[in-house]
């Protein structure tokens, strides 16, 4: 899974389920500030991304400190990187 | 000091016949039903049986805002649009409803009958995780509410009457007894509630769901009829703008008509067998609640479903403290029973009645055996409403009634 595959698959999350236009998501976006996710969006964009990449990110504390859009995008590049299993379960 | 007077101004309605309460009276005056075959319940039911669903437009759906909307389970969805049409109409402005003397009343049997399905079965799946952090919020028991007073910006009094199928009579009598006492300008107030395979599921068992396969879905549903077998699920929501006499006439609303009578009690003895005795005794008090005689009321909205027992315990309560001579009828024919919806849903489609004059008749009432004794009109019959009674009863041996008249 490339970074290209990664962010087209994130991206899809705040589509589908926070109703966004594509075009509003641009990497250097603050998924708060700019985006306007509270913390209940939050939780249902880790729900998303649980579902989408099937892994379980309730204890993963990387993620409770993400940012910016980009921040999710180099997060699931390291994830996949330092578990190659992950992209083979979605294949 | 005197009980304040509380008028409605506005009148929103979801329900099987429209997404209006124009085309909900529209529907029923033409004598139309909102029943059909629930070929999606097929192999929840191994058959098609009856439903009275609603249908709705995603487009519709987005009039209310993602972060509202993503707490809502259909049953508070349906709620939200029902409030947007009666706030409009109302013509209430954004200052009255956050200005703290606004309230909201709305209640449901199930906050989200889907959602809580739904929920089980992730539970069943130890799939838990998979649930939205929004999910509790949809079948908490006073989602509708809530989300109508957050839709709105409302900040006063926030309550929900959950007493199944009288949720929605309830809201409006806790609506007029907040404004009589002075608690409340303004109350959005009614029922919403959504029918799913586990709702009519729970009527099949206690034999009080018509489950007949039917080529013609829309002759089930017969309130008061001999041949009646049991009620058809709906679903769908009432909502009405409940406001204090002065405060409506001040702001130069147009006054609908006014609430003027309410009580509300139980049997204490089954929790599911309609009881005459206690059904007469509500219609008395919320009479006697009133300050109106029996013999002023001119027309009765009965709660009547289909089902055997009710029907009939409802028509011998009708006969006891009105006797045989006003006109009764049930809407249930045409929408099937719309639960907890039901008397704020009904009572918006009488007050159409009212401004025309004319009382609807029962929809597939051909024969009556044992609900005989009143007045039970075949067809629309002319009469001028100045006042009437709407009947809810419910699951738990609830009773509630609600006088109204013509506004004076």
């Amino acid at each position: 899974m490339n970074r290209e595959e990664i962010i087209k698959a994130v991206n899809s999350i705040f589509i589908e389920r926070f109703e966004m236009d594509e075009s509003e998501l641009t990497p250097e976006k603050r998924i708060a500030d700019d985006l306007q996710l509270d913390s209940l969006d939050i939780v249902d964009m880790i729900v998303g991304l649980q579902q989408r990449f099937k892994i379980n990110l309730r204890e993963n504390k990387e993620i409770r400190n993400v940012r910016t859009l980009d921040d999710v995008y180099n997060l699931f590049e390291q994830l996949i990187r330092e578990h190659p299993e992950i992209a083979e379960k979605l294949q | 000091m005197g009980k304040h007077r509380a008028v409605v101004t506005g009148t929103g309605t979801v329900s099987p016949m429209g997404n209006s309460s124009d085309a909900l009276y529209a529907g029923l005056k033409a004598g139309r039903s909102g029943i059909r075959a629930m070929t999606e319940w097929h192999e929840y039911f191994g058959k098609n049986i009856a439903g009275a669903p609603v249908t709705l437009d995603p487009a519709d759906t987005k009039k209310i805002n993602r972060k509202i909307r993503r707490t809502m389970g259909n049953a508070a969805l349906f709620a939200g649009l029902a409030a947007l049409e009666a706030v409009e109409q109302s013509g209430l402005d954004q200052e009255t409803l956050s200005g703290g003397r606004t309230g909201c009343v709305i209640g449901s049997t199930v906050g989200s009958a889907s959602s809580m399905t739904e929920a089980c079965i992730a539970e069943y799946e130890n799939r838990r995780d998979d649930l939205s952090a929004c999910h509790f919020f949809r079948l908490m028991s006073h989602s509708s509410s809530f989300n109508v007073a957050d839709m709105l910006g409302i900040n006063g009094p926030q309550l929900s009457t959950n007493s199944a199928c009288a949720s929605g009579l309830q809201a409006l009598g806790t609506a007029l007894e907040l404004i009589q006492l002075g608690k409340a300008d303004v109350v959005l107030a009614g029922g919403s509630d959504e029918s799913t395979p586990l709702v009519a599921s729970s009527f099949q068992l206690l034999y009080a769901l018509a489950e007949e396969e039917s080529p013609e879905p829309d002759k089930i549903s017969r309130p008061f009829d001999a041949g009646r077998e049991g009620l058809v699920c709906g679903e769908g929501a009432g909502v009405l703008v409940v406001e204090e006499y002065e405060h409506a006439k001040r702001r130069g609303a147009q006054i609908l008509f006014e609430i003027v009578g309410y009580a509300t009690n139980c049997s204490g003895w089954h929790v599911s067998h309609s009881d005459e005795k206690q059904i007469a005794n509500c219609m008395r008090a919320a009479l006697a609640d009133a300050e109106i005689d029996a013999s002023a009321v001119d027309y009765v909205s009965a709660h009547a479903t289909g089902t055997k027992v009710g029907d009939k315990a409802e028509a011998g309560a009708i006969r006891s403290v009105l006797g045989g001579e006003v006109p009764v009828s049930s809407m249930k024919g045409h929408l099937g029973h719309t639960l907890g919806a039901s008397g704020a849903l009904e009572l918006a489609a009488v007050y159409g009645m009212m401004r025309d004059g004319i009382i609807l008749p029962t929809r597939n009432l051909e024969k009556v055996e044992d609900c005989a004794g009143i007045l039970l009109p075949r067809e629309i019959m002319e009469r001028d409403i100045r006042v009437w009674v709407k009947n809810s009863i419910a699951f738990g041996g609830v009773n509630a009634s609600l006088v109204c008249r013509k506004p004076i």
